[in-house]
């Protein structure tokens, strides 16, 4: 490769070329953004907030010891078990967790959209956990997908 | 004489000045708009979209400007005060004053009331090019610090490496058509323009003006990866946008009014001659647009210049300058001396 | 008049012949292309004299915290060690456990991972080639570097959930098995990977000005690669023929056929034609591996498997609880975990000590090891080689510093 690159005819046809890659970039473009807000890629399963049943829960404390961040405590309730409550300031969502639960007590959304105005709003309480948080959407989103057609991938729009 | 109101609104000095100004201004917002939409497209994105979806984006940059104006301008305390607060505007003055000195149609010019000073007008505005580059030495000195530093002296050493080029294509073109006044120029340029007629003397001045003003492949001297954007990096507000956005730009523009002036044909459309200013307004306005769209697609291509390629080390560069680009000007004016000599322009 | 001395432009007064002096730049965190890392750059002119590196701007002290919790709780804590590069990283924790534990590993988990972990290694150099694009002064190598790892991580947050951590080596196996649009998605993929990696390198190295770029500059023969000890392009870039895929023979792959990128250049221009290379390679792999990986089975072996309670075995072809893992001890004793990453090999080591949590870890990561040869590669060349050295290692500070 080395030697046709010295000589003047290689260097100015590797430009050209160069220039010619970019122009038809510029002609034909591939795009593949995602217009968040107005548009919502479909992932499938996403590991998002978690949730807690307390009937099935039997307090045995199994999430709060496997949590990589220390983000579970386990709060008293008045029938003398103890619930967990996470703190979503901690929580990595790698749903660790549900995943060594043996009762099924935790369960997983894939709500990733979450904030928060202070700190101390982040940490639930099991009663807390019941539900997942309301999320307000200001704009109606539409689902799509990137799909490969003709060997280029293109935003396909999924009808709902 | 007596300036009545009515011939002080019509005198084609003002009108000249208040279009340069005005439609430079919308070149250069276009121009940056472009660049920033046509990278977005090769590179697999969009670009401006959110602040006027119909437009494609096109008021971001007022958007942006206005940032820019509205946001707290910072001298550091060891920068010397003077050189630092006026550097760029002077910079920015000197860019687009080096525009004002050549005429945008046969009436409406700067120089009016004695045409035979329209030639050195054409020389001087390319002194001032000049000392553009020497106002970003002193902005890189002004700055005091070890990275605005190394920035200035590849600046410096660019400057020589490019100038002798570009005074040599110039050259080329005098050769050629036989004459500097503006004027004449452009109507030996009715049939075929100046870079078909001699392609060599374009090629090293659009090379050249890439150099000149810090368009990829040769951002040395403010290169974001090495120096940390050289002169520019302690700038910030309405320094960055006079001196960074509006300084290297605007020195493009008058770059590229002058190449069209000398190699894209200037006003000359085939067939159609202008009356004279202001019976005939319309004629020169549109004359005026004419000129003003072949600067705008010159200056398109230095901005997608931006998409395609990387920057070359300071070294090569320096190479490419005294050794290619040098032979090549030569090239060009014994091409040019070959075609005046042969009888081919008249 | 400014006096220089006053405006302390100049640091150190080397006296060099001809009453020059030596500049000295501090290449620091605060600089668009030093990554997170301190350099003491020293340069007479242009000319790179000596350069002082001053790693530990992100140490997290991951050997110390890995010795203070569960060694199941360490796989989320060592992913972080290099996230473009999370599979590879993890698999050599899990196979160091493996060792130590004596677990086995199913077959179906073995292709599995063989997939991510080729994915994980695009992933990496797409990352690497874009920032040495932009170092360059791409910004278009720069954009398709990181939208084509954009379809990568995609595919991630299919198979795990999760777009750049995914979390899904467990000893012993995988967590979570793929969709079956997932064999799909992923085969488009590499068509259009292999058809953009080609115009990448139109674009950006066979470019005359990023080939002039790049040719000649941080040269480091072989023998200086060996004797510092550069792993991964690094290393493969100067003429060493060495992979720790092909030396150790762990997964899958002695069983498909793919070929080791090596350069004898040892330049920046091997390096990244190495890197480039590779990418072709691990998409080759890919391809066999979606081809012959079992749809249904198992996601751990039978050493986890057989200490699961029945009714969380019924998932264990789809998803894996974490019961059993959670409760096993490690055995008193040492195991070893060596992959090769995209930046070169991954070392761990795991001491047990018959508790639940290590005694010891340690790792060894390529941006470490590449430090010094990365150094000798820096003398020498020019102010503005700094950046495309750089970025030819595919030099990490996180992964540096741990």
């Amino acid at each position: 490769m080395s030697a046709e690159k010295t000589t003047l005819s290689g260097v100015v046809k590797a430009t050209i070329d160069a220039l010619a890659v970019a122009a038809r970039n510029f002609v034909k473009p591939e795009r593949i953004t995602i217009y968040y807000p107005y548009e919502r890629l479909d992932y499938g399963k996403m590991r998002g907030w978690i949730g807690l049943w307390t009937e099935k829960c039997t307090s045995c404390m199994l999430c709060a010891r496997i949590c990589p961040t220390n983000a579970i405590k386990m709060y008293p309730a008045p029938n003398g078990k103890r619930y967990p409550g996470i703190d979503y300031g901690r929580c990595i969502m790698c749903h660790f967790c549900i995943d060594v639960c043996p009762t099924d007590a935790l369960y997983g959304t894939d709500v990733k959209e979450l904030t928060w105005y202070d700190y101390k709003e982040m940490i639930y309480t099991p009663d807390m956990e019941r539900e997942p948080p309301k999320i307000q959407e200001p704009y109606k989103s539409v689902k799509v997908a990137i799909k490969y057609v003709g060997g280029i991938p293109k935003k396909v729009r999924l009808q709902e | 004489m007596s300036m009545d109101l009515w011939s002080l609104l019509l005198s084609p000095r003002l009108w000249f000045f208040i279009l340069m100004f005005a439609a430079s201004g919308a070149v250069l917002l276009t121009v940056v708009w472009f660049e920033r939409k046509a990278a977005a497209r090769v590179q697999m994105r969009v670009g401006p979209y959110h602040v006027s979806p119909q437009l494609g984006g096109y008021l971001q940059l007022l958007a942006d400007a206005f940032k820019f104006i509205i946001s707290e301008p910072i001298v550091p305390r060891g920068a010397h005060k003077i050189l630092f607060v006026w550097g760029p505007a002077v910079f920015v003055t000197l860019a687009f004053g080096a525009s004002l000195l050549l005429p945008l149609t046969p009436e409406l010019r700067l120089i009016k009331k004695d045409p035979s000073l329209l030639p050195h007008g054409l020389v001087f505005s390319l002194v001032v090019l000049l000392l553009v580059s020497i106002s970003i030495v002193i902005i890189g000195w002004s700055v005091n610090n070890k990275f605005a530093y190394i920035g200035a002296a590849r600046e410096a050493l660019l400057v020589a490496a490019y100038e002798l080029p570009l005074i040599l294509s110039f050259l080329a073109m005098a050769i050629l058509y036989g004459t500097l006044n503006p004027l004449e120029i452009v109507q030996k340029q009715t049939l075929l323009v100046g870079a078909i007629l001699n392609p060599l003397a374009f090629l090293v001045f659009v090379v050249a003006t890439a150099m000149a003003t810090a368009r990829f492949p040769f951002e040395i001297a403010d290169y974001e990866g090495d120096v940390a954007t050289g002169p520019y990096s302690d700038y910030g507000g309405i320094f960055l946008v006079l001196s960074f956005a509006g300084g290297t730009y605007y020195a493009t523009f008058s770059y590229s009014f002058l190449a069209t002036l000398l190699f894209l044909g200037g006003w000359a459309l085939p067939g159609y001659a202008p009356g004279p200013w202001p019976q005939d307004m319309i004629g020169h306005l549109t004359l005026a647009v004419w000129v003003f769209l072949k600067t705008t697609v010159l200056m398109f291509f230095f901005a997608f210049l931006r998409a395609a390629m990387p920057v070359l080390r300071l070294d090569h560069t320096l190479v490419l300058g005294w050794r290619g680009l040098l032979t090549l000007g030569l090239l060009a004016v014994l091409w040019s001396a070959a075609l005046r000599l042969a009888g081919a322009v008249p | 008049m400014i006096k220089s001395e006053e405006y302390g432009l100049v640091l150190k007064e080397e006296k060099l012949e001809g009453g020059r002096r030596v500049l000295d730049l501090f290449w620091g965190p605060q600089h668009p292309t030093s990554g997170h890392t301190r350099l003491i750059v020293e340069v007479d002119g242009d000319v790179v004299v000596n350069v002082t590196p001053d790693p530990g701007y992100v140490h997290r002290t991951m050997e110390k915290l890995g010795e203070t919790r569960h060694w199941i709780q360490n796989i989320p804590l060592f992913e972080r060690l290099s996230l473009p590069d999370a599979i590879n990283v993890t698999w050599a924790y899990a196979a160091a456990i493996e060792r130590l534990a004596k677990m086995d590993v199913s077959p179906r988990a073995q292709y599995l991972r063989v997939i991510m972990a080729e994915l994980s290694r695009i992933s990496t150099h797409l990352y690497d080639l874009g920032l040495h694009a932009i170092m360059i002064g791409s910004s278009t190598g720069f954009m398709w570097g990181f939208g084509l790892r954009e379809l990568v991580v995609q595919l991630w947050a299919m198979v795990s959930g999760s777009r750049t951590t995914p979390t899904w080596v467990l000893p012993g196996g995988v967590r979570t098995a793929p969709p079956d649009v997932f064999y799909e998605q992923t085969k488009g993929f590499l068509d259009y990977l292999e058809k953009k990696m080609d115009e990448f390198v139109r674009l950006v190295v066979k470019n005359p000005v990023g080939y002039y770029r790049l040719k000649d500059v941080g040269y480091l023969s072989r023998e200086d690669a060996a004797r510092l000890m550069a792993t991964g392009p690094g290393a493969r870039g100067s003429g060493i023929d060495w992979d720790a895929r092909r030396v150790y023979k762990y997964g899958v792959y002695d069983e498909l056929e793919w070929e080791v990128c090596v350069e004898d250049g040892g330049d920046s221009l091997a390096r990244t034609m190495v890197r480039i290379c590779e990418i072709r390679q691990s998409s080759k792999i890919i391809r066999q591996a979606l081809d012959r990986a079992p749809r249904d089975g198992p996601l751990v072996g039978e050493a986890v498997l057989h200490r699961m309670p029945p009714k969380q075995k019924e998932t264990a072809n789809q998803l894996i609880r974490l019961g059993a893992l959670f409760t096993s001890r490690l055995p008193e004793g040492e195991g070893l975990g060596i992959t090769e990453g995209g930046r070169g090999r991954y070392f761990f080591h795991v001491y047990g000590d018959g508790s639940e949590k290590p005694y010891r870890v340690r790792i060894s990561t390529p941006s470490w090891q590449n430090l010094r040869a990365m150094i000798k590669a820096f003398i020498g060349a020019r102010l503005m080689d700094l950046p495309a050295i750089y970025g030819s290692f595919g030099y990490f500070p996180p992964e540096q510093d741990r």
